[in-house]
C-alpha cells in the first residue's frame, strides 16, 4: 500500500499542497483530478520522490519513504511517467526498453572485463522486449531512435517502457494530455491489461471523463486540498467538483 | 631517417595523445552528458605525476618533490591513478551541480590547479618547469628508432583506450549514461542513480586523460605549467565536435584530424616573422573549420547513429 499522510508543501508563499492524505491500495486504479494549479503535480512529485515535501509522510507498505531519492523509490517498484513522453530521444526504441529492464546492472567492471557478454543482451530479454513492443504496435521500430517516432508512438513507447520495468506501482502523470480518442482507447486498454497483471495505478489527469472511465476510486483536489473522494459516481455528482469544472455552483443560473 | 617521415611521426604522435583525450572526453561528454571544461586538469596532473615519479631527483637550481626514477610503466600507471583520483576529488562536489554550474566549476578547478603548478616551487619548480627529462628508451635506442618506438606505443595506447571506451559505451553502463544524457529525470525512475554513474565516468575519463598526460611528457621531454592552460580543453572539445561527439569513431578521427589541421602549416618554409603570424592564423583556421562543421554538419563528420544491440546465443 502506497500512502501519503498530511502532506504540506509551499513554493515561496504559495501553498501548493495543504494537508493532503491519500492511499492507493494494491491492485486498484486510483485517480487524482483537479484543475490546473490544484496541487496534483506537486503531490505527485512528492510521492515519486522528485520533490521533498515541507511536511508530511509518504509510506510504502508501512515503511517511510519520504525523502528517498527517485531512483531508490523506483527500485522499490514504484515507477512514474512524465507529462511529455519524449523518452530518451537519441536512443533506439530497444534501448529505451532496456534502460527500464531489471537486472541490467550498469557495472563498469563488468563492461571492461566481460566485454562480449556486456555488449549483448540475453535472448530472453530480447524476446520479452520484442513481445511488449509488439503488444504496443512498435515491433518494427526496434532499432529506430525515439526522436524519430510520432507522438502517438512515443505515448505507446512510454507504456512499453514502464511495462518492461515490471513495476508494482505505476504513477501516470497526465496520460490523456494531448491524446486523441482512438489513442485514448488504446491507453485505457493498456492500463487494464497491466492492472490484470497485478500493477497498481495512481493516475493524475484533468480529463474527468477519462479518469471516471478508468479509475475505481478518485480524489479530487482544489487549491491544495482534497475536496472530495469516492467512486466515480460520487465524485462527478459532488457540488464542489462541479463547481470547479463547470465554473459556477449549480442553481445560480 | 627521412626528416619528413620523422616530422609526420611527430605530428601523429601528438595526434595520438589528443585522440586519447578526445576518447576520454567523448565518454564523459558524448556518451554521458557531462560538459567538462576542465579535462586539462587530469591531463596536467597525469603529466606532473609521471615526471615526479620517473625523473631523477632535483638538483642544482631546480626544486621539486620525489624524483624517484621509477620505471616508465609505473609512471604511466601513477598518472592514471592520480588523474582518476583528481577526478574523484573534483567530481565529488561539482557533480552535484546542474549542467551549467558543473561546466563553470570544472573550468575553475582547472585554473586553480594550473596556479598550483605555477606557484608551488617546492612541488613542481614553478613556472620554470622541469627540463631535460630523458625520453624513454633513450639509452637503448638511437633517436630515430626511439621516435618510431614511442609512436608505435602511442598507437597501441590509442587502440587500447578506444577498445575500453567502446566496451563501456556498448554495455548497460554506457546505456545508463546515455539515458542520463538524454533525460535525467526519466532515467531516475528507471532506477538509475545519476551521481553514482556520473562520478564513475568522470573518474574513468580522468584516468585516461592522466595517461595522455604521461605520454605528453614523452613527446616534449620537459614540463611547464604553460602546457596545461584552458586552450588544451578547448582544443579537445573542438576536435571532438569536428570528429563527431557521441561517436567513438568520431573521437578517434577528430583527435588526429585536429592535430593535422593545426600542425600542417609547419610545412611552410617561412621567415621567422611570418612564422609568428602564421602560428596565430592556424588557430583562426581551426575556428573557421569548426564554424563550417557546425553550419553544415553540426553532429560532426562521423555522427552518432542508432545502435543495433546484438543478442547473445
Amino acid at each position: 500500500m502506497l500512502e501519503a499522510h498530511d502532506i504540506h508543501h509551499s513554493f515561496g508563499g504559495v501553498k501548493a499542497v495543504d494537508g493532503v492524505s491519500l492511499s492507493v491500495p494494491p491492485g486498484r486504479i486510483v485517480g487524482l483530478i483537479g484543475t490546473n494549479g490544484a496541487g496534483k503535480t506537486t503531490l505527485f512529485n512528492v510521492v515519486s520522490g522528485y520533490l521533498r515535501a515541507g511536511s508530511g509522510r509518504v509510506t510504502y507498505n508501512g515503511e517511510d519513504i519520504q525523502g528517498e531519492p527517485p531512483h531508490r523509490i523506483a527500485r522499490r517498484g514504484i515507477v512514474r511517467t512524465f507529462q511529455t513522453p519524449t523518452g530518451f530521444p537519441r536512443m533506439t526504441v530497444l534501448e529505451n526498453m532496456l534502460v527500464f529492464a531489471r537486472g541490467q546492472e550498469p557495472s563498469v567492471v563488468r563492461a571492461l572485463t566481460r566485454r562480449r557478454e556486456a555488449g549483448a543482451i540475453s535472448p530472453d530479454l530480447s524476446d520479452r522486449a520484442q513481445e511488449i513492443l509488439a503488444l504496443f504496435g512498435l515491433a518494427g521500430k526496434r532499432d529506430v531512435w525515439a526522436q524519430d517516432l510520432g507522438a502517438p508512438e512515443l505515448k505507446m513507447l512510454e507504456f512499453a517502457r514502464t511495462t518492461m520495468a515490471k513495476p508494482h506501482y505505476l504513477l501516470l502523470d497526465e496520460p490523456a494530455a494531448g491524446v486523441n480518442v482512438a489513442l485514448l482507447d488504446k491507453l485505457t486498454e493498456a492500463i487494464f491489461r497491466l492492472r490484470d497483471e497485478g500493477v497498481t495505478f495512481l493516475i493524475v489527469d484533468h480529463n474527468l471523463g477519462f479518469i471516471c472511465r478508468v479509475c475505481e476510486f478518485i480524489y479530487a483536489m482544489a487549491d491544495g486540498r482534497v475536496i472530495c473522494e469516492g467512486d466515480p459516481d460520487q465524485v462527478v455528482n459532488d457540488p464542489g467538483v462541479i463547481d470547479c469544472y463547470i465554473g459556477s455552483a449549480s442553481g445560480d443560473r | 631517417m627521412d626528416s619528413l617521415i620523422l616530422f609526420l611521426i611527430g605530428i601523429l604522435s601528438i595526434g595520438a595523445i589528443y585522440t586519447i583525450l578526445c576518447l576520454a572526453l567523448n565518454l564523459e561528454a558524448g556518451v554521458d552528458g557531462l560538459w567538462d571544461l576542465g579535462i586539462v586538469s587530469f591531463f596536467g596532473i597525469g603529466a606532473y605525476t609521471y615526471v615526479l615519479l620517473t625523473a631523477a631527483p632535483a638538483e642544482h637550481h631546480q626544486s621539486y618533490v620525489l624524483g624517484l626514477e621509477l620505471p616508465i610503466w609505473i609512471g604511466v600507471l601513477g598518472a592514471a591513478v592520480m588523474g582518476g583520483l583528481a577526478a574523484l576529488l573534483i567530481g565529488a562536489p561539482s557533480l552535484r551541480l546542474k549542467r551549467e554550474y558543473f561546466l563553470i566549476t570544472t573550468l575553475a578547478f582547472a585554473e586553480v590547479i594550473r596556479q598550483i603548478y605555477s606557484n608551488e616551487l617546492w612541488l613542481t619548480n614553478g613556472v620554470a618547469g622541469i627540463y631535460g627529462l630523458a625520453p624513454p628508451f633513450s639509452e637503448a635506442l638511437s633517436p630515430d628508432a626511439r621516435h618510431v618506438t614511442i609512436f608505435a606505443l602511442l598507437i597501441l595506447a590509442v587502440a587500447i583506450v578506444y577498445w575500453l571506451v567502446r566496451a563501456c559505451t556498448a554495455s548497460p553502463f554506457g546505456r545508463s549514461l546515455k539515458a542520463l544524457r538524454e533525460n535525467e529525470p526519466l532515467a531516475m525512475t528507471a532506477g538509475i542513480n545519476p551521481f553514482a554513474l556520473h562520478i564513475r565516468v568522470f573518474v574513468l575519463a580522468g584516468a585516461f586523460a592522466g595517461v595522455a598526460g604521461a605520454f605528453y611528457v614523452w613527446y616534449n621531454t620537459l614540463i611547464v605549467p604553460g602546457q596545461f592552460v584552458a586552450d588544451v580543453t578547448f582544443f579537445v572539445w573542438t576536435a571532438l565536435i569536428i570528429g563527431g561527439i557521441g561517436n567513438n569513431v568520431g573521437a578517434l578521427l577528430g583527435g588526429f584530424l585536429f592535430i593535422i589541421l593545426h600542425d600542417a602549416l609547419r610545412f611552410l618554409p617561412l621567415s621567422n616573422d611570418m612564422a609568428e603570424v602564421i602560428s596565430s592564423v592556424r588557430t583562426a583556421l581551426i575556428g573557421v573549420i569548426l564554424i563550417l562543421v557546425l553550419r553544415w554538419r553540426p553532429e560532426g563528420i562521423v555522427r552518432e547513429r542508432p545502435v543495433t544491440i546484438p543478442v547473445r546465443r
